[in-house]
């Protein structure tokens, strides 16, 4: 999430957590490296001023 | 966690090879894959509501190949113009256009036209004239600067060799205020360097 700050969004929060490749060809590769699938929300500055 | 692709992956293969694979998603989505699809999985394990997904055209929902529920994190409200970048054969497109209303504007993004091409008669079968569809690169958007309120997305940007590239194409195309609801797969331990170099585990 540092590279979202680091481009410039702000209000950067993860919502949730899914397991997308439970029960496919690639789960071991997946538990092998963590793989998850999350939610993001970011925004946008408003502008200064 | 590394984010851009190693020096030695040939970008315009993986091009081609997520092309060819949701090319064959879009005509044969009950092939065999490594990763699920249609509105069975987007219920069960990524908790969207059946009652909608029922209510789109089945063509727009069988493809369905996203890895969570951006939508979770809305709603978008009428009258927000909102982009879905990689936006396939457009379950997320629909569902977020019924969420902006007549008022607002649902634009779908994908580089696969056989993928557009579904999203946009699904659109009108469903009777959406807020929809727009155009082919387009993650890495490339064609939208204006500061043109839309929301961007939301689904297990694409993590297809691109660079994502700090294809985040600031999302920053440049929001306006000020305006809300990412991103949705990807993230990897707890780094990639091996013979992982990160084989196309087949970067295309799913």
């Amino acid at each position: 999430m540092q590279i979202l700050t680091n481009i410039g969004f702000t209000g950067i929060e993860i919502h949730e957590k899914f397991d997308p490749f439970r029960g496919t060809s690639k789960e071991r590769t997946a538990v092998k490296y963590g793989v998850q699938g999350v939610n993001v929300f970011a925004r946008k500055p408003e502008r200064a001023g | 966690m590394a984010i851009t692709c190693p020096v030695d992956l040939d970008r315009q293969r993986l091009r081609e090879e997520i092309q060819l694979i949701y090319a064959r998603v879009a005509t044969d989505p009950s092939g065999e894959f490594h990763f699920h699809r249609g509105p069975e999985y987007a219920a069960a394990w990524l908790h969207y509501d059946p009652a909608a997904l029922a209510a789109l055209p089945d063509e727009s929902t069988a493809p369905f190949a996203g890895v969570t529920n951006p939508l979770r994190m809305g709603p978008l409200g009428e009258g927000t113009s909102v982009v879905d970048i990689g936006c396939g054969a457009g379950m997320d497109l629909l569902l977020a256009a019924r969420q902006v209303g007549r008022r607002g504007r649902a634009i779908g993004i994908d580089m696969t036209e056989e993928m557009a091409e579904i999203a946009l008669r699904s659109a009108r079968a469903a009777g959406l004239d807020n929809v727009e569809v155009r082919i387009g690169d993650a890495l490339s958007l064609p939208l204006d600067d500061e043109s839309v309120d929301a961007v939301i997305s689904n297990g694409v940007l993590n297809l691109t060799p660079d994502k700090s590239v294809a985040y600031r194409e999302v920053l440049r195309v929001l306006r000020p205020g305006g809300r990412f609801l991103y949705g990807d797969i993230t990897v707890a331990n780094e990639l091996s360097e013979s992982d990160r170099s084989n196309i087949d585990l970067w295309t799913g």
